[in-house]
């Protein structure tokens, strides 16, 4: 489902393209669902741990908002008051297809490095 | 974990709307709980929840982002449309009211003055026109409905009709004792009866710096406080009720239609009103006996009918404008 903006231009999804400011927490939380259904909290220190940035509970909370209202996160019926969220099918695709699109830059982009500044 | 953080968690979240908390509330509760105990102090933390809990509430008016019911977030905009139409009968009229009473006196003596005068008594009398349109059509839908849905629109009926009946009595017996009605002779009547200027100023007594300076305000007559004491309850009453009322009924698409297109055109009429309220400010004289004088209350009612005015137009253009969801791809 590589849906691009502008064909060949705007390697975003167009699910990510539509999060404006809230792409990156978006990203930082489809990967680390990507793993398992997290609550909140789990969440905040998951992604301290793997990204060394820790997202502050109030656009926590409007990612995840905007993550479900789109149908790419949903809520785990639970008995604790710390509900968790997993990742739906269409939200595992849209997160594979926008880290191969991340990635095809950051690959571009150390190529690019590389003929002009040497490898690291 | 103690009691302490968790209160201080739940203060915290009733910054965000209703919706918002029964949707969201009880998880995130949690999150600041732990948040709190890990970090008790932050000003990210804090800046970051004072901006999101905006945000929200925003999205739950209807004013834009992302609202919880998008279904339901066209009538979010017209009730805050209804809101915001209701509360330009309060700051405007007040501004207006200086200046009408002012040139019961004599009239200003210079021509910014005289053409604000002109511009902001077109710009209400639209106004006044248009909500009087608007309030037809949910009026009549009010009424036929009350028999079906008497247990949602009792109140807000009792609300709107309460606040008036308040309204009118109190506006009616202060605007008599206005100095100007009492036998007093006008050197110039101005543009406006100087019935309509009585009544303007007493339907918005309240507007006025003098909360600031109670040594000034206890020389008022008991009544007069106690009117202005009465007065903005009556006129919350009135807005609540109206509010509701707009969220309650049932509107069919082509009322809602029709009030869309009222709101668009209240918002152009406000602006006309604004821009003579500024012209009146920055000409800045106090004219003929200090009568067009312009006080800090002044300053502040100008910036807050702008913002009136960019809430107008916002929630006029997204009446039938709800987020659509997301295709499925």
């Amino acid at each position: 489902m590589a849906v691009t903006k502008r064909e060949g231009r705007d390697p975003r999804p167009e699910q990510f393209s539509g999060f404006g400011r809230y792409a990156g927490p978006a990203t930082l939380i489809l990967s680390s669902l990507a793993e398992g259904p997290k609550h909140g909290y789990a969440l905040t220190k998951d992604i301290e741990r793997f990204a060394d940035v820790r997202l502050a509970p109030g656009t926590m909370y409007e990612a995840l908002s905007r993550l479900e209202s789109q149908g790419l996160i949903e809520a785990v019926e639970s008995d604790d008051r710390r509900r968790p969220y997993r990742l739906t099918a269409m939200g595992a695709e849209a997160l594979r297809s926008h880290l191969a699109a991340q990635r095809k830059i950051a690959d571009l982009g150390l190529q690019r490095l590389a003929g002009t500044w040497g490898a690291a | 974990m103690s009691e302490g953080t968790r209160h201080r968690a739940a203060r915290l979240l009733l910054w965000y709307p209703r919706e918002w908390r029964a949707r969201y509330g009880e998880e995130f509760v949690e999150l600041l709980v732990a948040e709190l105990e890990e970090r008790p102090r932050s000003l990210r933390r804090s800046l970051d929840l004072a901006r999101s809990g905006l945000t929200a509430r925003v999205a739950a008016a209807g004013l834009g982002g992302q609202p919880l019911d998008i279904e339901g977030s066209g009538r979010r905009s017209l009730a805050t449309l209804a809101s915001a139409l209701s509360i330009f009968s309060v700051v405007p009229v007040a501004l207006w009211a200086q200046l009408t009473i002012g040139w019961q006196w004599a009239p200003p003596t210079t021509r910014a003055t005289s053409l604000a005068m002109v511009l902001m008594s077109l710009g209400i009398l639209a106004v006044g026109a248009l909500c009087l349109l608007a309030i037809a059509p949910v009026a009549w839908l009010a009424v036929r409905s009350i028999t079906t849905r008497w247990r949602h629109l009792l109140g807000p009926i009792g609300l709107v009709l309460g606040g008036l009946a308040v309204l009118v009595v109190g506006t009616h017996h202060f605007a008599n004792g206005w100095p100007g009605t009492r036998g007093h002779p006008w050197a110039d009547q101005g543009m406006v009866p100087g019935g309509v200027a009585a009544y303007a100023w007493a339907s918005t007594l309240f507007v006025t710096s003098y909360w600031l300076h109670p040594t000034a305000l206890a020389q008022f007559p008991g009544g007069e406080v106690a009117w202005m004491l009465v007065s903005p309850v009556a006129v919350a009453a009135l807005i609540v009720g109206a509010t509701r009322i707009v969220r309650r009924v049932d509107l069919s698409p082509r009322v809602v239609r029709f009030e869309r297109r009222l709101g668009l055109l209240a918002a152009v009429t406000t602006t006309i009103f604004l821009t003579g309220a500024a012209l009146w400010v920055v000409d800045g004289g106090p004219g003929p006996r200090n009568l067009f004088h312009i006080g800090s209350i002044d300053v502040v009612e100008l910036a807050a009918l702008a913002l009136l005015v960019l809430v107008t137009g916002r929630a006029a253009g997204r009446v039938t404008a709800g987020n659509p969801p997301v295709a499925p791809a």
